[in-house]
């Protein structure tokens, strides 16, 4: 019972979440009906997604046959719900896929391109106006935020590699890189070479 | 357990609560129960229950393997919890009947429903779960959620199920059973006497109707009994899932 409490909890914050995106449950509505079953190993964990255009259920079992099984081990399954890039993940070795993958696939992309409106869930418990106030206020501050890092990081890279010396520049990295490459280069070269004169001075057997 | 059916002189008497009563009764009086809380039966569920009703209920949609397509029957559907996520897992191309013999519990949850969305592949019949109205082999699941206690003869209301539900398909009683820790039955107990008859005052100013709800559970068959009257009334495969130290068990039988 722990355990669906736990999930119960799980898909009520799943399904709010996907409610934010305009186009999640739509997306979803063709996948209603498939049952896709998640098994995970080491420590082993089962979990079915039955996904329908009201959001995902998430049962610990389910009586049916899973159209869709995936088999992974539980860290894997772990990276693949933090991981932006979810197919990258779900194309991996250590992931099993048996029955109808594209139900799965097609659930993947649509957590993959969740593009969340936050404005309009606050703006139902603040009103329009407040909303507006609030996201332009929190909008203008990510910028600056944003450029402050930026501007910081390049200061701090360029105070390293230029002034204190500390750390060697991209660009001198990438000369050193070339000459090192172009040295090594000529070492075979000049190996070769002597290779060559050496063949050419001992007395040749059939002589 | 079976009820008590007299010689052919005196009316047949079974149980209401911890009293005796003419059977011819009984569905009257369960009906008065539920006219009183149908419109706060939700509200009550959650406090009586603490919510864990709702977990009990998702762990019978787990089992019942219900899939697109499929004519599902919903006995006793009282406000609708189960029939709503039946009628969204059968899709456009299936069939939800919510039944209920009580008709301002079906009022109740039709309401609810349809305010919901819920339309277009559920239907809403009063029906005694005893004398089903629906054809032999028809449905793919059956399900009777807290309802089977407060029938009379439950013997006729599981072979009436059997009736209607086709080959391979499924029969699940979740209902009240007796705890399995003798520690938990004592707390449940003092629990179930005392303070759900408090909350019915309190909250809908009917102290009997929780009275009886508490009584009705202690005269119900418990895990093992049941089991054996489904298997009598013809079910194969059936077992039974302890929920909440056995407060709750949720049965479930295969029609051959």
């Amino acid at each position: 019972m722990l355990l669906r409490g736990l999930l119960a909890s799980v898909e009520t914050g799943v399904n709010r979440v996907l409610r934010l995106d305009s186009t999640a449950l739509a997306r979803l509505r063709p996948l209603t009906g498939k049952v896709i079953a998640v098994r995970g190993s080491s420590p082993t964990v089962q979990l079915f997604i039955l996904p329908s255009d009201e959001g995902l259920m998430l049962a610990a079992e389910w009586a049916a046959d899973a159209d869709c099984t995936l088999r992974a081990p539980t860290s894997t399954l772990l990276r693949l719900t933090l991981s932006k890039d979810k197919s990258a993940v779900l194309h991996s070795p250590q992931v099993d896929l048996e029955g109808d993958s594209a139900a799965l696939m097609a659930l993947a992309a649509v957590l993959q391109d969740l593009e969340l409106d936050w404005e309009y869930e606050l703006s139902r418990w603040i009103g329009p106006v407040p909303t507006a106030l609030i996201g332009g206020h929190l909008r203008s501050r990510a910028n600056w935020y944003q450029q402050g890092f930026a501007s910081l990081n390049q200061n701090l890279a360029e105070y390293l590699s230029e002034e204190a010396r500390t750390l060697v520049g991209e660009r001198e990295a990438q000369a050193r890189f070339e000459q090192i490459d172009r040295l090594k280069l000529d070492l075979d070269r000049l190996e070769a070479r002597v290779e060559r004169l050496s063949r050419s001075l001992k007395p040749s057997d059939h002589a | 357990m079976t009820d008590q059916r007299k010689g052919s002189d005196a009316e047949p008497t079974t149980h209401f609560g911890f009293k005796n009563v003419p059977e011819s009764q009984k569905a009257d009086k369960v009906a008065e129960v539920f006219h009183s809380v149908a419109g706060k039966y939700d509200l009550m569920n959650d406090v009586l229950s603490g919510g864990m009703h709702r977990l009990w209920k998702r762990f019978t949609i787990e089992l019942s393997g219900v899939r697109p397509g499929n004519k599902v029957l919903d006995i006793a559907g009282g406000t609708g919890d189960l029939a709503r996520k039946f009628s969204q897992l059968v899709g456009p191309t299936g069939h939800v009947v919510l039944a209920d013999i009580n008709a301002s519990m079906l009022k109740v949850g039709r309401d609810r429903l349809l305010d919901k969305g819920v339309a277009g592949n559920i239907e809403f019949v009063q029906a005694d779960a005893e004398k089903l109205p629906f054809p032999d082999n028809h449905f793919d699941c059956v399900t009777i959620a807290f309802g089977l206690r407060n029938v009379t003869h439950k013997e006729d209301a599981l072979r009436s199920m059997l009736r209607v539900l086709k080959p391979g398909g499924r029969l699940l009683v979740l209902e009240f059973s007796k705890p399995t820790n003798a520690l938990m039955s004592k707390v449940y107990d003092a629990y179930s006497f005392a303070f759900m008859p408090m909350v019915g005052k309190l909250v809908l100013n009917d102290a009997d109707s929780y009275r009886y709800l508490a009584e009705s559970i202690r005269m119900h068959p418990n895990q093992e009994t049941l089991k054996s009257m489904m298997v009598e009334a013809g079910f194969d495969r059936v077992t039974y899932h302890n929920m909440t130290s056995g407060i709750v068990a949720l049965h479930r039988g295969i029609k051959p």
